[in-house]
């Protein structure tokens, strides 16, 4: 009965109706992970699992037992950033920084999705490669909401990435 | 830990559920909001782990689609052109956080007017198939949804799969919605067409509309309509008043309920029009 958070096995909550989101934050103090509107609709709380993205405020913590947890504390390996991180800086993919980790978790993934080849509702020609355009990533981003207005910064950087990987 | 649930039999889960006041529990992404609480009410059963309810196989009567499988796995899979307006929907359902959670069988158990899974379902002639404790049944998905948030599901009752049988799987489909904006809205009004054509003629026509009547439904006047049409004139044979006469939109902060039965018509004209255009060469 153990979750893997980060790499690190943890035992599940007692409570087994405890949120994914609440048993991060408040059972094993990882902050990184916000909760927004805790509805599932601003994107603020996800994480990945088995890296898959999902809101982590809609999953029960128990459901995510046997699997493996990615959150934002689990990017970076110390003080050497996740690319996606040194491009949300460097492009200024954010203002007050509340979104932030959902972003970037959300993204980790899609650029995943990216490379799988998973269609989003924009791309016309289903038979090659979906390209690698803002209206694209626009898309692909839009369960994770911005109220600072930077979602212009967020694009560039996670466009950025996409294409230093498809190089 | 007596109040959340995992069994991994389907067997386990109906004697669970015959004590009553059980709640099924998939994806999470319309319970959770539903609740307004900390922390999910009652007894909650969660069927993910359940075998046969993940996933899409095809047999000579038509294809299964297991209730707990996900919108991404829905839109991900290759399926037959039939089930386009499906697989559309499945992208366009919330952020694709929720397409990852999110199940097919638990947006039609949810029932929402506005659920993006029935138009495209009800256009593929899909018949649910419910198993409890006296046996397996099946019903059509017109007769399972019963008004909004009412299903035809009894409480110790669980949604397994639906069918789609190979008569449906014919033609080519189409799937449009529109909102107030692209992303996270609840839907105005959402249309599903599947289109047979022989020899630049519609042979079959189906026609489902939602967000616009208590239960999304399908169209059999607006059908026989088009039935027998030229493909050219098909879109412009789609009229207001047909349309509106099959419909009871509401009026409320989302639209007036000319407007919704206005945009459907539109709608259903635009994806016949997609239908039946040449295809290039």
């Amino acid at each position: 009965m153990a979750i893997t958070i980060n790499g690190t096995e943890v035992p599940l909550p007692e409570d087994p109706r405890m949120s994914l989101a609440e048993f991060l934050r408040d059972g094993l103090h990882l902050t990184g992970t916000k909760i927004g509107c805790n509805q599932g609709g601003c994107g603020a709380c996800t994480v990945l699992i088995d890296g898959q993205r999902v809101l982590s405020c809609l999953t029960l913590a128990v459901q995510a037992e046997g699997r493996e947890v990615t959150t934002i504390e689990g990017l970076s390996s110390g003080d050497d950033l996740h690319p996606l991180q040194e491009a949300f800086i460097a492009h200024d993919g954010f203002q007050c920084g509340y979104c932030t980790p959902g972003q970037i978790c959300a993204a980790t993934a899609m650029l995943r999705e990216l490379a799988e080849g998973m269609p989003s509702s924009v791309t016309g020609d289903l038979s090659r490669p979906a390209p690698l355009t803002a209206e694209e990533i626009r898309e692909r981003m839009s369960g994770n909401l911005c109220r600072c207005g930077a979602h212009n910064g967020i694009i560039a950087a996670i466009l950025q990435v996409a294409q230093e990987g498809a190089a | 830990m007596t109040d959340f649930l995992r069994p991994a039999t389907v067997e386990d889960a109906l004697a669970l559920m015959a004590a009553g006041g059980v709640v099924p529990l998939a994806g999470g992404t319309d319970l959770y909001p539903a609740t307004q609480r900390r922390a999910l009410p009652g007894l909650v059963l969660d069927v993910t782990g359940l075998p046969g309810l993940c996933g899409i196989t095809t047999g000579p009567a038509g294809l299964r689609i297991g209730a707990a499988t996900t919108w991404t796995a829905l839109a991900r899979a290759t399926l037959p052109p039939a089930l386009a307006a499906l697989q559309q929907a499945a992208v366009e359902v919330g952020g694709i956080q929720i397409q990852n959670a999110g199940t097919i069988g638990g947006n039609l158990c949810n029932a929402s007017p506005a659920a993006d899974g029935v138009p495209p379902l009800l256009v593929l002639d899909t018949e649910v198939e419910l198993v409890g404790h006296r046996g397996i049944r099946r019903l059509p998905l017109s007769q399972f949804l019963t008004g909004p948030r009412q299903t035809a599901r009894q409480a110790d009752e669980l949604l397994t799969a639906l069918h789609i049988p190979a008569s449906a799987l014919s033609g080519q489909s189409h799937f449009r919605k529109l909102g107030a904006r692209a992303y996270l809205v609840i839907s105005i009004a959402m249309v599903a067409v599947r289109l047979d054509l022989q020899a630049g003629r519609i042979s079959h026509a189906a026609l489902a509309v939602g967000a616009c009547s208590a239960t999304a439904c399908r169209l059999p006047q607006v059908e026989s309509a088009l039935t027998g049409a030229p493909a050219a004139e098909a879109p412009a044979l789609i009229r207001d008043a047909d349309v509106a006469a099959a419909l009871s939109p509401l009026d409320d902060l989302r639209a007036t309920a000319a407007y919704r039965s206005g945009a459907a018509a539109e709608l259903l004209r635009r994806s016949v029009a997609t239908l039946c255009q040449p295809v290039p060469a």
